[in-house]
């Protein structure tokens, strides 16, 4: 990812998170005028921040909200729960682009809508005509697009009101008038009229224009005329020194291209030339913008990065000292990760390695002992103490690693707060939402992928779950619900459950519905317990909602969110009770890239099969395998298991040459879908706990692997995926 | 009233161009939509009339005499600066 992409990414990350808290906290004190001060600079910020890598849709509903925020702070408005609302909704879109400039890696498309989206909320449906059709950064843009205005000091916005013609004014005319005038832009402040609908005498026009001219000045020329006039002093280009966070971005910039090389250097000759020339053009100087943009073209013509390297290094030169160090020595380039480490985990790390280090010696050693014929048992025994000890350490090393690529829940669960407030509100229903565990870490992959189907989930639970304020008094519940998200670490799994003190599942209600939509026949679903009814909720196309709401059931949500979950390797579960909740539980891998298999072999190959996915193994004498119709099947506890033929499955040819099968079967039961299910192998070996590498190449198209991994003698694992393979 | 229909169809807007006008060069081009606009002889315009020239982008037939439509004008309302 373009590195400024990613430092965007984790800068405004932290913004929206501190500015939703401050969101929050504000609503339940809107006196606090320190946290107001907080969430307008976090506005602001992040409007610079867009700026900066040219996300002007962002930058628009940014300072949207800030416009807002600024009429608060002037005391002119009051914090109302909507204006709170609509700078929670501005903040989750922006984490929403995130998601998706992290995906894409540029700027998302189609963000334009959803920021007029978003300043239509803010700022009401075209109240306020001027600002409908024209840029809230105006005078950034009139400086951007008029270049040659050079020595303009003051950017004029003039919208003469529709009726000044009848009054004898001339708007144009008192432009025409005006001193020091540079460059002048003429905008429809309405879309043109067609021909026939075209009113001559009613005024519809913008006036936009850069003059070399004091405010004073202006201010008195444009005195008495019928409509509004915004005047904006320009920071002259020449003695503005730059911002700190630009000169940060510039320098970033020259490390880049130092460090680039050849195959890619047009690309980040481009990507540097941009990103310099916004931050120029945003911090005022816009002469300077122009100077980067020649060194670009002639850079990009060479194929050679010296004449833009040069433009920005004399642009970061302190005019101070203008030959402090004429050729600095290079930088080390910028962290490329986005991860933010704790400092304490890389000394971890550290030691490990030191350790490694005395190990590696120590095996030298022994390797010299057995080169001078010592005795073969001494040597055998110093090199088992070593490998224990190499084993020992590999493992703490791993185990350290795979620390760095953990995160606490609270990434995740901080965006809950505004998002369950919003549905609330739009729902009638009053909610609190309750969080613990959340500084339970999990790997980034899995606290990441986690938020959609706990959104799924919450979503279902305030829709569904609870119930109208009116029914829960009846019900002789306080007419605040209680919802909670809670995380906890057990073993190596991490477990997230969503709880409500709802009306909990209407069982019946699903029973009926899984025999009208013919999921199951009637009989299958007499037989089927509360809890097995249940977790019909996770079937496809079955939602128990009455009808279709804005906020959920449309009869994917559960089944979404149990996919999700098992594409995590996690398994999902529900409890309801009665009138009293319902639970939904997570049940996750604390680390979705270690992974503990048990080899096994079968038609003389070996194959891994993730430890989790294994119930249980067992020898079966051979007389208990039933045929029934096409397939065997046994009896395991009183209870029917089909036996799947792993070798049909995998598409292997059977081992001929084995002769006649043991007395009894090496079984494996796994569990598919809640039901047991067993396969035969010929062998297990040993159990392993290996980093799991996704399957590239030819192997992506196979059905039913999970990945594949090394093995000790250089040979490849192929890990299987059962539910996949078995289903 | 300084807008006039020349002859040969083109519109051509006189050197001082009132208020009025704006209504007159409307019609104008309601009629004959295609029809070129000749303003090499305007040095000044009311707003009224440049809006009907924003409006509905005739081709136009310049440069315009007065400075302030050369320089400032023309650009926005199509004239290529010649």
């Amino acid at each position: 990812m373009n590195e400024f992409l990613e430092q965007f990414q984790i800068e405004v990350r932290e913004l929206t998170e501190q500015a939703t808290d401050d969101l929050l906290l504000l609503e339940q004190a809107p006196g606090d005028r320190e946290c107001l001060e907080r969430v307008f600079r976090a506005f602001h910020t992040l409007k610079g921040s867009a700026g900066i890598v040219d996300f002007t849709a962002m930058s628009r509903a940014m300072h949207a909200a800030e416009e807002l925020l600024t009429a608060v702070r002037n005391g002119g408005t009051e914090g109302s729960a909507a204006l709170i609302g609509g700078c929670l909704a501005c903040l989750e879109q922006v984490t929403q682009w995130l998601v998706e400039m992290a995906a894409a890696d540029a700027v998302p498309a189609g963000a334009d809508a959803m920021a007029d989206r978003l300043i239509t909320r803010l700022l009401g449906p075209a109240a306020d005509p001027p600002r409908a059709t024209e840029n809230a950064d105006w005078v950034d843009r009139l400086c951007e697009a008029h270049p040659d205005a050079g020595s303009a000091s003051l950017a004029i916005r003039y919208v003469p009101s529709a009726d000044c013609f009848f009054h004898g004014d001339d708007p144009l005319a008192l432009l025409a008038a005006m001193p020091g005038l540079r460059a002048l832009e003429v905008l429809p402040v309405r879309p043109w009229a067609p021909l026939d609908s075209y009113d001559p005498f009613a005024c519809n026009i913008v006036i936009r224009a850069l003059a070399d001219a004091t405010p004073e000045q202006a201010a008195a020329h444009f005195s008495g005329v019928r409509g509004e006039v915004a005047l904006a002093p320009i920071a002259p280009a020449a003695n503005s020194s730059l911002a700190e966070q630009a000169i940060a971005v510039l320098r970033a910039q020259v490390t880049m291209l130092q460090h680039a090389t050849g195959e890619d250097l047009g690309v980040r000759l481009a990507a540097a030339g941009r990103v310099a020339g916004n931050v120029l053009r945003h911090s005022g100087q816009v002469s300077q913008a122009r100077v980067v943009a020649a060194a670009l073209a002639d850079a990009t013509e060479t194929l050679d990065a010296t004449p833009l390297l040069a433009a920005l290094q004399h642009l970061l030169q302190p005019p101070s000292q203008p030959v402090a160090q004429p050729d600095a020595a290079p930088r080390r380039p910028t962290a490329a990760g986005t991860l933010r480490v704790d400092a304490n985990r890389i000394d971890a790390i550290v030691r490990v390695v030191g350790e490694l280090t005395v190990v590696k010696n120590a095996l030298g050693h022994v390797a010299l002992l057995a080169r001078a014929g010592h005795d073969p048992a001494t040597v055998a025994a110093s090199l088992s103490r070593e490998q224990l000890l190499l084993d020992r350490l590999t493992t703490q090393l791993q185990r350290s690693v795979l620390e760095i690529r953990v995160l606490p829940m609270r990434h995740s669960f901080r965006r809950f707060p505004p998002l369950v407030r919003d549905l609330a509100t739009r729902l009638g229903k009053q909610v609190r939402l309750e969080i613990s565990g959340e500084a339970t870490e999990a790997d980034k992959t899995v606290v990441e992928a986690l938020f959609e189907p706990l959104l799924h989930v919450l979503r279902n639970t305030l829709d569904h779950g609870i119930e109208a304020v009116a029914g829960r008094v009846a019900a002789g519940k306080p007419a605040v619900a209680r919802v909670g998200l809670h995380s906890r670490r057990e073993g190596q799994n991490v477990i997230v459950e969503v709880s409500d003190d709802g009306a909990g599942l209407d069982i019946p209600a699903i029973r009926r519905r899984a025999e009208a939509q013919g999921a199951l026949s009637s009989e299958a679903v007499t037989a089927l317990s509360d809890q097995a009814a249940a977790d019909l909720i996770f079937t496809a196309g079955l939602s128990t909602a009455t009808e279709v709401t804005e906020v959920s059931g449309r009869g994917v949500g559960m089944n979404a969110v149990r996919t999700a979950i098992e594409q995590l390797g996690g398994r999902v579960a529900i409890d309801s009770r009665p009138g009293e909740g319902v639970t939904v539980r997570f049940t996750l891998p604390f680390s979705v890239v270690m992974t503990r298999v048990i080899t096994l072999e079968t038609a003389g190959q070996m194959f891994g099969v993730p430890f989790d996915a294994v119930t249980e193994t067992l020898q079966l004498p051979r007389q208990h395998i039933q045929r029934i119709g096409a397939t065997e099947a046994f009896v395991l506890r009183g209870r029917t298991v089909p036996l799947i033929n792993l070798i049909e499955a995998l598409g292997l040819t059977p081992d001929v040459a084995r002769g006649e099968p043991a007395a009894s079967a090496t079984l494996v039961v796994t569990a598919l879908d809640g039901e047991p299910a067993a396969f035969e192998v010929d062998a297990f070996h040993e159990q392993l706990n290996v980093m799991l590498q996704p399957v590239g190449g030819l192997l992506a198209g196979v059905r039913g692997i999970a990945g594949t991994t090394l093995l000790g003698d250089g040979r490849v694992l192929i890990v299987l995926d059962l539910p996949e393979l078995l289903r | 009233m300084s807008v006039q229909r020349a002859p040969e169809g083109t519109i051509v807007l006189g050197e001082t161009c009132p208020v009025e006008d704006a209504d007159a060069l409307l019609r104008l081009l309601s009629h004959s939509p295609a029809a070129t606009v000749d303003w090499r002889g305007c040095r000044h315009a009311h707003s009224a009339v440049i809006q009907v020239l924003l409006a509905l982008r005739p081709p136009l037939l310049g440069p315009p005499a007065g400075r302030f439509l050369r320089v400032h004008v023309a650009a926005l309302v199509g004239c290529l600066p010649g």
